[in-house]
């Protein structure tokens, strides 16, 4: 009889052991994560303050011809300040990671089967030779993002976007048509 | 309207029509207009006419044209455009809503005039406003700037013309921040109609894409609560008129400079469809109806109606 009531209490003291470590695990994942978040909107933010420093603006104009030539000039500063850029300085391998298990989250979730059916009827891409600091080909399209992707991934300011090629998450800065960073391996396979 | 005026107004039409559709100045098309053009601009189709109107042409109803998919600067968006004008001039619409792939590949400055300006010169200069939405082929950055497309620099914006409100969406990129803007503007607008154009379709039954699945769960909510009347989307390069999802009318139209010949599967969701050539649409707002055109590239109407206000 007393034999058996130790057992249970061993159970049950297991038993919160384990769901401690649970529940323990958990936090500290959340807050690994909400300063991977953070760094990453600091590095995407240290970005955002050369499109400052390069006066690209929204200004409208009848004439092709100045609306170019602003993305032009604001691409030659950006990639002049950014000269030694490389991949993985935004999206580092830690900031990789946590962007990636959003991601599978997201696609293994309720809407994941939409969000697949989404990007292969959007226009998937070619296989593209993407570089850091270099325009996105301007004759490729652009994929559509699936929304459910975006509401799961952190907020991006000023005219930068998140946009998928095959599965490579890109960094992608409207205004100057470049490739601010990418993650290969991003979505994972179906 | 006297007989003689009548008679007057159908001899300009018949000129206006033998200076602007597609194969009257060119011989060498393949599919030329057929040179017996009657016209009657009182709404009624003219049996046997190329220039046949559908619209009632109402006084004070809000009249626009729709194109989709346009920006080839190829012959066939040329004569798509020539199309155009000869309608603005019998139905006198003024303003036209793009849906999306405004200008296919390179964006350099001259690709605004071969894509753009040179097809819908004579648009442009009889003062026809072009509001723009973005595709996945177009510079979001220069677009949005190119004050020729009305879009003010942002990648998604609401106008008003009468009592008909227009929502321009950026489906490419539809993100928390555009959802939210979408849900408020929809919630306070106070157009007897709603109206939203954007690229990617929520419903077709085309072989090349199919329609956007995501995007569907998250919009369709929205226009569903905010009562949206019509949605116009490209992307597909064909004609769709798709059967109303709960009241809702659904068309597809992205076939004014592409197309995808025989592209349609069969479907009882759709009410009708056109993919063996390129055309436009018109649209005219009264106060209880839609009414809507599509013609195609030599001037035949491929597809019209009017729809009754649903709510």
């Amino acid at each position: 009889m007393r034999a058996a009531g130790t057992s249970r209490s061993r159970q049950l003291w297991l038993v919160a052991v384990f769901s401690f470590l649970l529940v323990a695990g958990a936090f500290s994942q959340a807050s690994d994560d909400a300063a991977l978040a953070k760094d990453f909107q600091d590095r995407v933010n240290h970005y955002v303050e050369l499109h400052k420093e390069t006066g690209v603006g929204s200004k409208t104009s009848d004439s092709p011809d100045k609306v170019a030539q602003e993305k032009h000039d604001a691409r030659e500063k950006i990639q002049g300040a950014r000269a030694s850029a490389k991949q993985g300085e935004i999206f580092t391998p830690r900031i990789g990671s946590y962007f990636k298990r959003q991601i599978a989250a997201t696609m293994q979730g309720p809407e994941g089967a939409k969000i697949r059916t989404s990007l292969r009827h959007a226009e998937p891409l070619p296989h593209l030779q993407l570089k850091v600091n270099a325009p996105y080909p301007q004759k490729v399209p652009l994929q559509s993002t699936p929304p459910t992707l975006l509401m799961n991934l952190p907020h991006l300011p000023g005219k930068l976007q998140y946009r998928i090629v095959g599965s490579t998450l890109v960094l992608y800065d409207v205004a100057s048509g470049l490739v601010v960073d990418f993650l290969p391996h991003a979505l994972p396979p179906a | 309207m006297s007989i003689e005026m009548m008679k007057t107004r159908t001899i300009l039409l018949i000129l206006v029509m033998g200076l602007c559709l597609p194969g009257a100045a060119q011989n060498s098309r393949s599919q030329p207009a057929t040179s017996a053009i009657a016209v009657q601009a009182t709404g009624k189709a003219a049996s046997g006419s190329n220039l046949d109107i559908r619209l009632p042409l109402e006084q004070h109803s809000v009249r626009f044209a729709v194109i989709g998919d346009s920006g080839t600067g190829d012959r066939e968006q040329n004569e798509v455009a020539q199309g155009m004008e000869a309608y603005r001039q019998a139905t006198g619409f003024d303003f036209v809503i793009m849906l999306g792939d405004n200008i296919y590949g390179s964006h350099a400055p001259q690709d605004f005039v071969q894509k753009f300006e040179q097809p819908y010169k004579p648009l442009l200069d009889a003062g026809v406003k072009f509001y723009a939405s973005l595709g996945n082929h177009d510079d979001p950055y220069t677009e949005t700037l190119y004050k020729p497309f009305n879009m003010g620099g942002e990648r998604y914006y609401a106008f008003r013309k009468g009592d008909v409100a227009f929502f321009a969406l950026d489906s490419n990129y539809m993100d928390p921040k555009q959802l939210d803007w979408l849900d408020q503007n929809l919630k306070s607008s106070q157009g007897a109609w709603k109206i939203c154009f954007f690229h990617h379709p929520l419903f077709n039954e085309g072989r090349h894409h199919g329609p956007d699945l995501d995007l569907r769960n998250r919009l369709v909510p929205l226009f569903e609560r905010y009562k949206v009347n019509a949605v116009y989307s490209g992307h597909e390069h064909v004609y769709e008129r798709m059967k109303p999802e709960n009241n809702i009318y659904y068309f597809v139209l992205g076939n004014s400079g592409k197309l995808m010949t025989h592209d349609l599967r069969d479907s009882k969701d759709r009410i009708k469809g056109f993919d063996t050539d390129r055309g436009f649409m018109l649209v005219e707002i009264t106060n209880s109806k839609l009414y809507f055109q599509v013609i195609s590239r030599t001037g035949e109407t491929i597809d019209s109606g009017e729809l009754p206000k649903q709510w």
